[in-house]
């Protein structure tokens, strides 16, 4: 049996409390993002343009909070048979959604069974993948049986929004109209311009949101949207690239919100190529790289170098000095690579694309680091959706990417270095490997969860097909009228129902 | 006349259904399909969903079927609808036309507004300080790109005014005086690079026409010098203008991209742009249907003003 720690709500309550004799209420604060969402239904758009706009319309069962610990959001708590395969959630009652219809178990058993559906056709479904039955035990308390223990389970039904099933099920175009639970209700949407959200009048937690409203202008120059915010057009950045919040740093009325980011940098190879398909080969390109090099160049020194596991998660990562091959030796990797054979160096190409810039210049100081050990990388640019194309049909050498982290271990490694996993584009095949992830996804024993991984990351690190390289620091820039908006590692932007702007 | 106008919207359509081939196969050509974009390089997704998702978007189907089932919608005046949002194209375009119009019409307006008198000065000044200074701008206004005016403009509009500096855009009916102040920059980025290249056109080809026999025999009359130059010349020189009008027209017509990238105006360009990014297929041949039916009707309206201001030029 577990339940949410009570000491950490009631200080949590308290908190808001405290800071809520303070704020200053109303407004609407002027955000500026790159891109319009390609669709607002929050079980099949998700990219990240649309999540940061429904992640203020929808809500999930439970939150992840910014020190990355589940919170309960929808479900006031929830219990965990002893076998590890039955969940049931509490619901918070006297929900509504912005329709004003109530918010029950029937719609929780709905949404999960809709991104089920392989109609529906959610990126989201194998999140559900071990989940045999969903079943609204009362009008509160949803069931979920699982077909073995799944240690993740939380973290992945957590965020999963909530629909309305009774206006999805009445024709209600999610991709184009949202009827949520959450702060923010959704109240125009003018293409490639902006997105109007209004507050919530009857929102459950009360007292938020403090703001009246959130404007997200569309704003796809980022000059432009760095200098609205320098003269107050805009008041809210949110996560911006290394390289902007450089050129902020310091500007006048404006704030940097730092936090750990989640998601990392990597070299992928593809370990069915030469070459390689040769452990000791990706061993030396390890050898090869100086990550405190890239770290500098690329994330103005404002990153830090990682293994496998996101050193925000603090439980599991282990430091990268256990690595032996994250310390620079040009010397050691052209010794492993004559042991490969390859006595003069290899050639390959290194395919990327320029849309995300610490992406583009990660691919370039890399370049010029894997010289000096004999690794002649050629470096091929292309168009993103080109590169997508590649990268999911492994067609290349090797490619310089960022991939999102995850708040579970199992999240981070399963799919993509699992054999045949979905984002296994390596085409690794390691048994052993394959057995400490099942080990790791299976016990429930937090104790040797971390043996686990702690054993897969020594795996992974030297002769994985991944060379991990850096996890940068998160930043999003406001004005600095803009208080109480907490970053948080996962990108998440929930953080502005507890927004507000000061007047003086 | 008449029969020659029959003849040009015969031209069009063809036109426009060989246009429509080549965007239909080019889009498709690509790497990268919708579903691929959408999903990134960074998701959760099994091959077999992937599969599911293009089957739901009928991306699965033959070619030849896909196509011909846009054509019979577009002949039914129906441009389909968006990937993702399952919007109708038409509205989306019709929600771009007002401000692509206005991006196209007020530079072109503003431009040709000003180009005829300093071409005239420019031509009938030749050699004096107001040409060389005239001359010196033209040259700096071709060679300057109008993205680059743009951000220099925002730039100097954010440090000098920064209470009075707007971007982005908001419909005339909403907020009037919004509308106006946001659309300036832009259009007088847009604008400069333009008048630039007119007045150098014009002043070459009133420099030619000045040259010949009818303007001589003319100012032998005894005309006015001024009676000449509008009169008699202003008028043969306008026929170079014209196309270079109707072309640049078209081009402003189809987006002036980088500027809309600038001031996040959202244009013809931006929503071709996007949709192709987003390899939303109904978007992109719709949008650039419209585009390329617009850049014709220009040139069809810019043929019959030949006549209008040369009669020596004749249709048959």
């Amino acid at each position: 049996m577990k339940t949410f720690l009570r000491a950490a709500l009631v200080s949590s309550m308290l908190l808001v409390t405290a800071s809520a004799q303070q704020v200053t209420r109303g407004g609407t604060l002027q955000l500026a993002v790159d891109q319009s969402p390609v669709g607002l239904d929050p079980h099949v758009a998700t990219a990240f343009s649309t999540f940061v706009v429904t992640g203020q319309i929808y809500e999930g069962l439970l939150d992840i909070d910014p020190a990355l610990k589940i919170r309960p959001l929808l479900a006031s708590k929830y219990t965990r048979s002893d076998d590890g395969l039955t969940y049931t959630f509490t619901l918070r009652s006297g929900v509504k959604f912005h329709n004003g219809d109530p918010f029950t178990a029937a719609d929780v058993v709905y949404s999960m069974n809709r991104v089920k559906d392989s109609k529906t056709a959610s990126p989201l479904a194998s999140r559900l993948a071990s989940v045999t039955s969903v079943k609204a035990s009362s009008p509160t308390q949803v069931t979920f049986t699982l077909s073995k223990p799944y240690a993740p389970f939380l973290s992945e039904v957590a965020t999963i929004a909530i629909v309305d099933q009774k206006y999805v099920e009445g024709g209600g175009n999610l991709q184009r109209a949202a009827v949520g639970t959450g702060p923010f209700v959704l109240k125009q949407w003018i293409p490639d311009t902006a997105l109007l959200l209004d507050k919530n009048p009857s929102y459950w937690a009360k007292g938020q949101p403090y703001l009246d409203g959130l404007k997200f202008n569309i704003v796809p120059d980022a000059s432009t949207r760095q200098l609205g915010l320098q003269s107050g057009t805009y008041q809210f950045l949110p996560n911006i690239d290394a390289s902007v919040a450089v050129t902020l740093k310091g500007a006048r009325s404006v704030q940097l919100l730092r936090s750990q980011d989640l998601a990392y940098s990597l070299l992928g190879m593809n370990v069915t190529r030469k070459p390689f398909d040769d452990p000791r080969v990706r061993e030396a390109l390890n050898y090869a790289i100086n990550r405190p090099e890239i770290v500098q160049g690329v994330y103005f020194g404002d990153a830090q170098p990682g293994g496998p596991i996101p050193p925000a998660l603090k439980a599991y990562a282990t430091p990268v000095n256990n690595f032996p091959c994250y310390s620079y030796n040009p010397a050691k990797a052209r010794d492993l690579l004559r042991q490969a054979g390859y006595p003069n160096g290899v050639d390959f190409s290194i395919l990327t694309f320029s849309t995300i810039k610490t992406v583009a210049d990660t691919a370039q100081v890399l370049q010029a680091e894997l010289a000096p050990a004999g690794f002649r990388a050629k470096i091929d640019i292309q168009e993103f959706g080109s590169f997508v194309q590649n990268w999911r049909n492994s067609n290349f050498d090797a490619f310089v990417s960022q991939n999102g982290g995850s708040i579970d271990p199992d999240g981070q490694l399963y799919r993509t270095v699992v054999s045949g996993g979905s984002t296994n584009v390596f085409k690794y095949k390691d048994p052993a490997v394959d057995a400490l992830l099942e080990q790791g996804r299976s016990t429930t024993s937090n104790g040797s969860r971390v043996r686990t991984y702690a054993q897969l990351q020594k795996t992974l690190a030297c002769r994985g097909p991944l060379a991990f390289l850096a996890y940068g620091a998160l930043y999003s820039a406001a004005r600095s009228e803009v208080r109480g908006f907490t970053p948080n590692p996962t990108r998440s932007l929930a953080a502005l129902k507890t927004t507000w702007i000061s007047k003086e | 006349m008449l029969s020659y106008a029959a003849r040009r919207l015969v031209d069009l359509l063809v036109i426009l259904l060989g246009v429509s081939v080549l965007v239909f196969l080019m889009i498709r050509l690509i790497p990268g399909d919708a579903v691929q974009i959408l999903l990134g390089a960074n998701t959760e997704v099994t091959p077999e969903q992937i599969a599911q998702m293009r089957h739901t978007l009928g991306l699965d189907q033959p070619l030849l079927t896909q196509y011909g089932g846009w054509l019979a919608g577009v002949l039914r005046g129906d441009l389909g609808k968006s990937v993702w949002t399952g919007a109708p194209i038409s509205q989306e375009i019709l929600a771009r036309l007002p401000v692509t119009l206005e991006l196209t019409v007020l530079p072109l307006l503003l431009a040709s507004v000003l180009a005829v008198p300093l071409g005239l000065l420019t031509a009938s000044w030749r050699n004096s300080g107001v040409e060389r200074t005239i001359r010196f701008f033209t040259i700096a206004g071709i060679t300057t790109p109008a993205f680059w005016l743009g951000t220099l403009f925002i730039y100097v509009a954010f440090v000098v005014a920064p209470d009075w500096a707007t971007i982005g855009y908001v419909p005339f009916t909403t907020d009037p005086l919004g509308h106006v102040s946001r659309l300036v920059l832009p259009v007088i980025a847009l604008a400069l690079p333009l008048l630039a290249g007119l007045i150098r056109i014009l002043r070459s080809s009133l420099l030619e026409v000045l040259g010949q026999d009818f303007i001589r025999t003319a100012r032998s009359k005894g005309l006015s010098e001024r009676r000449v130059l509008y009169r008699h010349a202003l008028r043969n020189a306008m026929v170079p203008l014209l196309t270079v009008l109707g072309i640049q027209a078209g081009y402003l017509f189809g987006g002036a991209i980088v500027v809309e990238q600038v001031f996040a105006i959202p244009g013809f360009g931006r929503l071709i742009v996007g949709a192709i990014n987003e390899r939303n297929y109904a978007l992109v041949q719709g949008a650039i249907l419209v585009v390329t039916a617009g850049f014709v009707l220009i040139n069809f309206v810019v043929d019959l003003l030949y006549a209008a201001v040369d009669p020596r030029v004749e249709y048959r």
